[in-house]
């Protein structure tokens, strides 16, 4: 009776009434929302240390109160290029299930907006063409009087960019004479 | 947001639980009146069937439930522990974790069997014919939500009809976590309600306690829904509160609804709050008393139960995961530490250096406690093995006398955890291949009782595990024949005893001539052997044909914390661990010009490959003048690994690294340094085996 | 913002249980494995509703029901226990301890979500 749960939950995940606290952010002139149940704390930027040999997309790690946390470029995972910080730059640190553990990711944005209540009927899916962004790696997107608001798929985006790189091959080679 | 599947949650905590109460069936078997182990038992039961029930193991649930009631007996005092009690409960075990296995399995009458024996086993301990005193039907109550919903069939349910609905709190309802107004708003959702607040009982203000509640309420409600509807709004209050729900009669449509209310509202506000308040009084009074009173009861009686524990346990049980945190904090502690040190360093303030310095050896006396309680006696480990080898002894056919030996070293309880499984496989190994069946070791003039030693002893850093047996010793010849006919090592290969006898914990490598049941189980040699690895562990193997074979397992004291050798590459700052460390040479200007192209670096006469980090970094930054090289080892393969600067000794708390990092095998973790920065550590024998690559490429080449 | 629900539970399983049930329907969760552990963290902030199981080790949860009723900062917090015991005698501890309401296990999730929308304030 409890099997299902797991495979059933939905995404967004609207409450019953249909609505759903969120935490809204910029990335790259656009406005981004995660559910603000998964959002751990909003951080100012932090000292990065680069991880050699892993994914563009999480290339580095932080220090968050002591957890060393890897922090995403969501940016990179769309396959656009990384952007110069400023002073609005923030991590968001949320809490995500990847493959069975819960992990916390800092997420770099642009600027972090305010927390909304969305609702279900305002959503709809993202459309098949004219997205600058991946689809797949969107959950829905969100009106919101003129402007649309992109709801990502973190679990996608984390999925999708597991493969193995093909650096990791090459880590070890010879140097060049 | 998780894919986690509640029910392998469940498995698994099952599985512990099981453990759990066959550990205390087995100890209570020596100490029968000890009444921590039958509380530990009874909970272990509760907590199975308990869970059970929530995933839908019925069946499990319905048997541990007469497990339950019998211990719960015992622990009440009801009851006396016996052994045929305990007996009876551990023959059970199996059946239960059977259920958890294979719910809808076919047991036949298993089940029926052990209740039986649970059954006879409770009359004869409480030495009185009373037969369904424990076994009886697991009681089925509604959850408290369902009851809204069946009970709706109770009354005809066109039926408008009005009701009239008084009802006081106790004082402390809102201290409580009850909000009066959620209640008032469930009577809403039934039907109309009208409502009158009575404020007779509130005191003159500077009487008020902000906490407690004064008001009391008349309802008036016109609902199709019947008295058990209205009554459920209360059951979490019911047996504290005064409420009196009287029917009126049908609800008349042509009346109009509110007609009640002047007829009601008519008397003056004084007069309608006294006559209201009468009733209510006195019970709201009486409720008052009554928690008062219990709470009193409870407190003693868990004061009681303090004591008791207290004179019981000399230790505390704390859950690992706050072990954790607790260690988080104090690598916190250390970094802020360190930050002091540095800036007390750079100041002439003598004051503040020798408190820093006084804060710096609190610190180190803090963090080396805190290493100690994370250890564990391994006993705590070898216990499960006496079930092990019971069990072993019937499916083998022989007699086995399980030896055990250090049970007092310590452990890091992470390790030990992780330990469980692979010693679980070579007791099982010993027993099953290496010890001879009875006519054998009696032909080898040898005791019919064959002998498992397990023992454990701390040496330096390092807690050796061993586990020998005096069976028939393993034959070389034969590991050797089978592993060139598999294609192992090529045929006629110069070996060393100890090689050959490694080969048995490749992958696929088995010399069972015939594969038993036991061996066929669980996990192999070549998990052994990583399982140990992964806890920086090694293995050796001796042996003496017709004589026995012992394994000795080496594995570092702790995993949360080693010592360290930071260096710089580029920007980057790395750990090496230290026991990996060989030597530190430095690599001159010309040496390394000289070297390019080729990355070995003779060393006493044999070529060690080396690696630029520089380079597998990509750090894009010019390499110092005097680059360092730092050659490290796993065993007998060396790797020279070019840094720009060797910073020093660095004591290490290991954080993991994210699943997001998982495809990085360069790095086995990182840690946080003195500056709050983050270093990574290098994983030296994903380095090595890199190294041997290299090697084996120029010799391709060459 | 999202309701914050401590759940309190030495079983792994029923405290995924109820930390999925109440996350999909929009709380925000935290878990404590006993009754220690549970407290340490009412001391530490504020819940809007705590959930706990009775029978568990360190501290059963009557006793943590007790104390938590001391902290200032749980003042008025709704407290729900899961019992598996048909009796009364239990129950009638609980809420003398200080308890607001309880839920009979086996639960179903949706009876948690129900029940611990009963219970905050609306």
């Amino acid at each position: 009776m409890m099997s299902n749960l797991a495979s059933e939950h939905s995404n967004p995940p609207w409450r019953e009434d249909g609505e759903l606290e969120a935490l809204t952010f910029d990335i790259a002139g656009e406005t981004f929302a995660l559910e603000a149940a998964i959002v751990r704390e909003i951080l100012d930027l932090l000292p990065e240390t680069a991880v050699p040999g892993a994914r563009a997309f999480v290339g580095s790690v932080v220090n968050f109160r002591g957890k060393v946390i890897p922090l995403a470029d969501i940016r990179l995972a769309f396959g656009m290029p990384s952007a110069e910080v400023t002073i609005d730059s923030r991590i968001v640190v949320v809490e995500v299930d990847i493959e069975g553990t819960p992990t916390l990711v800092g997420l770099r944005t642009d600027k972090v907006t305010e927390v909304l209540t969305l609702k279900k009927s305002d959503s709809e899916p993202p459309p098949r063409v004219g997205m600058r962004w991946p689809t797949e790696l969107i959950e829905c997107l969100i009106k919101r009087g003129s402007s649309v608001i992109i709801f990502p798929d973190l679990k996608a985006i984390f999925a999708a960019n597991s493969r193995k790189p093909a650096a990791e091959a090459e880590v070890i080679r010879h140097p060049k004479s | 947001m998780s894919t986690i599947d509640p029910l392998d949650i469940f498995r698994a905590e099952a599985a512990e639980l099981l453990e759990q109460i066959e550990q205390g069936l087995l100890d209570l078997e020596h100490r029968l009146d000890d009444r921590a182990l039958i509380d530990s038992v009874f909970r272990g039961l509760h907590t199975l069937k308990g869970s059970g029930a929530m995933f839908g193991f019925d069946a499990l649930a319905a048997f541990t439930h007469h497990c339950e009631t019998a211990f719960d007996r015992v622990r009440k005092g009801l009851a006396p522990a016996t052994t045929d009690l305990v007996m009876a409960v551990l023959a059970a075990r199996d059946h239960m974790r059977a259920l958890v296995e294979d719910p809808a399995g076919d047991y036949g009458a298993t089940g029926a069997a052990l209740l039986k024996q649970l059954q006879d086993a409770v009359d004869g301990g409480s030495g009185r014919t009373e037969p369904t005193a424990a076994i009886d039907q697991p009681e089925t109550i509604p959850a408290a939500g369902a009851v809204a919903s069946t009970a709706g069939d109770a009354a005809d349910k066109s039926q408008m009809r009005r009701w009239r609905i008084r009802f006081s709190l106790p004082p402390d309802t809102l201290f409580n976590g009850t909000n009066p107004l959620a209640l008032l708003d469930e009577m809403r959702d039934l039907g109309d309600a009208e409502i009158q607040v009575d404020t007779s009982n509130v005191p003159p203000l500077d009487a008020i306690k902000p906490t407690d509640l004064y008001l009391s309420w008349v309802v008036m409600l016109t609902t199709d829904r019947p008295r058990a509807d209205i009554e459920d709004v209360f059951i979490f209050v019911m047996d504290e509160m005064s409420l009196n729900i009287e029917e009126l009669g049908p609800f008349d449509p042509a009346e109009p609804i509110l007609a009640w209310t002047p007829a009601e509202a008519v008397a003056t506000p004084a007069v309608a709050a006294g006559r209201m308040a009468e009733p209510a009084l006195p019970p709201a009074t009486h409720a008052a008393e009554k928690p008062v009173h219990a709470a009193t009861g409870t407190s003693q009686r868990s004061e009681v139960a303090d004591s008791m524990a207290r004179r019981k346990a000399e230790s505390v049980r704390v859950p690992a995961e706050r072990l954790d945190e607790l260690m988080d904090r104090v690598g916190e502690l250390v970094i802020a530490q360190s930050r002091l040190t540095q800036i007390a360093a750079s100041s002439l303030d003598a004051q503040l250096r020798t408190v820093s310095e006084e804060m710096e050896r609190l610190c180190s006396e803090l963090r080396t406690t805190m290493m100690v309680l994370r250890m564990v006696p391994v006993g705590t480990l070898f216990e499960r093995f006496r079930r092990l080898v019971h069990d072993l002894q019937r499916d083998t056919g022989k007699t086995i006398e399980l030896v055990t030996a250090g049970e007092t070293t310590e452990m890091d309880k992470t390790v030990i955890e992780r330990l469980a499984d692979p010693l679980v496989h070579l007791v099982r190994n010993a027993a099953d291949h290496g010890l001879e069946s009875p006519e054998g070791r009696h032909a080898a003039g040898k005791s019919e009782i064959g002998r498992v030693t397990l023992s454990a002893r701390q040496v330096g850093g390092e807690v050796i595990v061993t586990i020998a047996d005096d069976g028939r010793g393993i034959d070389r010849d034969k590991i050797r024949a089978k592993a060139e006919s598999s294609g192992l090592i090529p045929v006629g290969a110069v070996m060393s005893d100890q090689e050959v006898l490694q080969l048995i914990l490749q992958p696929g490598f088995s010399t069972a001539a015939t594969v038993t049941n036991l061996s066929g189980r669980g996990v192999g040699m070549d998990v052994v052997k990583k399982t140990i690895d992964s806890l920086r562990g090694t293995i050796d193997i001796s042996t003496r044909l017709g004589e026995g074979t012992t394994i000795a397992l080496r594995i570092p004291l702790t995993l949360a914390i080693i010592d360290g050798l930071l260096v710089r590459v580029g920007k980057g700052r790395y750990v090496i661990p230290l026991p990996a460390v060989e030597e530190c040479l430095e690599l001159s200007l010309e040496e390394d010009l000289r070297s390019r192209g080729r990355s070995f670096l003779s060393l006493r006469g044999s070529l060690v490959p080396f690696i630029r980090l520089r380079e597998i970094f990509s750090t894009g930054s010019k390499p110092d003048p005097y680059q360092k090289i730092v050659v490290v080892s796993t065993g007998e393969d060396r790797v020279g690994l070019v840094v720009d600067q060797i910073i020093g000794d660095h004591q290490t708390v290991i954080k993991s690294m994210s699943k997001l990092h998982d495809d990085v095998s360069t790095f086995s973790g990182a840690t946080i340094l003195g500056d709050g920065g983050v270093a990574l550590i290098l994983d030296v024998a994903n380095l090595v085996a890199a190294g041997r690559e290299q090697e084996a490429q120029l010799r391709a080449t060459a | 913002m999202t309701a914050q629900i401590l759940t309190v539970d030495d079983s792994a399983s029923v405290r995924m249980t109820t930390r999925m049930a109440l996350t999909r329907a929009g709380f925000s969760v935290v878990e404590a494995v006993d009754g220690v552990d549970g407290l340490t963290k009412a001391k530490t902030k504020r819940f809007d509703a705590i959930i706990t199981d009775l029978n568990m080790p360190n501290m059963d949860g009557l006793k943590m029901i007790e104390e938590m009723r001391r902290l200032p900062n749980q003042l008025g917090v709704p407290i729900l226990f899961l019992t598996t015991e048909s009796d009364a005698g239990l129950k009638t501890r609980a809420k003398s301890a200080g308890a607001t309401a309880w839920l009979t296990k086996p639960f179903e999730p949706d009876q948690l979500v129900k029940l611990v929308t009963r219970v905050l304030a609306r």
